[in-house]
């Protein structure tokens, strides 16, 4: 049986349900991780893949295999993390506190080591667009006109974003670039 | 292509040549080739390049919280059908279910028995000539002509 993501959106619109947890456990873990990387917590993230999974389950006969089904998933959950965070009560910078004390993911990050804490930190300080496009860059390895297609922008709006975030990103990491491996 | 123009190039397209249009990697690799400042420009956007790929791992962190969400939804709620489902149900070659497509068919029977026994099918025309037939007596329509004597 021909089990591609595709063929299983087929039979999803059938309401098959088994093939709908066959989907959902094949991309899961991905779109928690996506999500997690763009949100900065897994709590949250759990709430947009729970979403996205339902929009996968309702919409399903009325999806179109215009594009690969993996990038319409993506688009979804990048959709429902900047929705999340549009309505996410805005916090003033400098009531925010010190960067390694805002940031929503050091507790989560404990374990690790204080160069990618604050890594984690500086990427959590990023406007939301700029981060997500640096996240699906690099996390996803997707390339500009891939980023392009799921933020629906030009190719040219994402190197922008691209410049400013790591504009941002040397600005607030400053020597520990320099660090070395 | 001067320094500034390979920051931002490397900005946009990352350290890995790679991942570099064809259109300036000639400029871009000649520029780091003889210029120490594009080379250290060139080995920064490397490192950090680096440290964004090699970002905090969770994976096992990520299939627990995708199989705890995979849990929550248990009761999955009706799915959003396209008003144009139930014509396309009719012509699945699949008939599974097969359910909507008796139903529909016996529907369709029952619409077009109703339409014949209540005669909407004439045309406005006709429906006088139709009450005047409707009236008279049904065994007049198998009498024989009056002047050939034939049947219909």
């Amino acid at each position: 049986m021909d089990d591609s993501d595709e063929a299983l959106m087929a039979r999803v619109a059938r309401g098959d349900q088994p093939a709908f947890r066959v989907l959902a456990r094949r991309h899961g873990p991905a779109m928690v991780r996506l999500a997690r990387r763009i949100l900065g917590n897994t709590a949250d993230a759990e709430d947009v893949a729970q979403e996205a999974m339902l929009r996968v389950w309702t919409h399903a006969p009325r999806w179109q295999p215009l594009a690969a089904f993996k990038t319409w998933l993506t688009r979804v959950v990048v959709n429902l993390c900047l929705d999340r965070k549009r309505r996410a009560p805005w916090v003033e910078l400098e009531a925010a506190g010190e960067i390694a004390d805002s940031a929503p993911v050091a507790s989560e990050l404990a374990e690790t080591d204080e160069r990618e804490r604050l890594l984690q930190a500086a990427i959590a300080e990023l406007p939301d667009r700029q981060r997500t496009a640096i996240v699906l860059t690099y996390s996803e390895g997707m390339s500009n006109a891939q980023v392009a297609d799921i933020l629906d922008a030009s190719v040219s709006a994402v190197e922008t974003l691209l410049v400013r975030g790591k504009q941002n990103l040397r600005r607030a990491l400053g020597g520990i670039i320099d660090e070395g491996d | 292509m001067n320094n500034e123009q390979l920051q931002i190039f490397l900005d946009s397209h990352g350290a890995d040549p790679a991942r570099w249009p064809d259109a300036h990697r000639a400029a871009a690799e000649r520029l780091i080739a003889r210029d120490a400042q594009a080379r250290a420009i060139f080995a920064q956007a490397q490192r950090l390049d680096a440290l964004l790929t090699r970002t905090h791992d969770a994976g096992a962190e990520d299939a627990a919280a995708a199989a705890r969400v995979l849990a929550r939804l248990a009761a999955l709620p009706r799915q959003k059908r396209p008003f144009w489902h139930w014509p396309l149900v009719l012509l699945d070659w699949q008939f599974a279910p097969a359910w909507p497509r008796v139903a529909a068919l016996a529907g369709c029977a029952a619409i077009g028995f109703m339409v014949g026994i209540a005669g909407l099918d004439r045309t406005f025309d006709r429906l006088d000539a139709q009450s005047v037939v409707a009236s008279r007596d049904i065994g007049s329509m198998f009498e024989p002509e009056a002047f050939t004597g034939s049947r219909p």
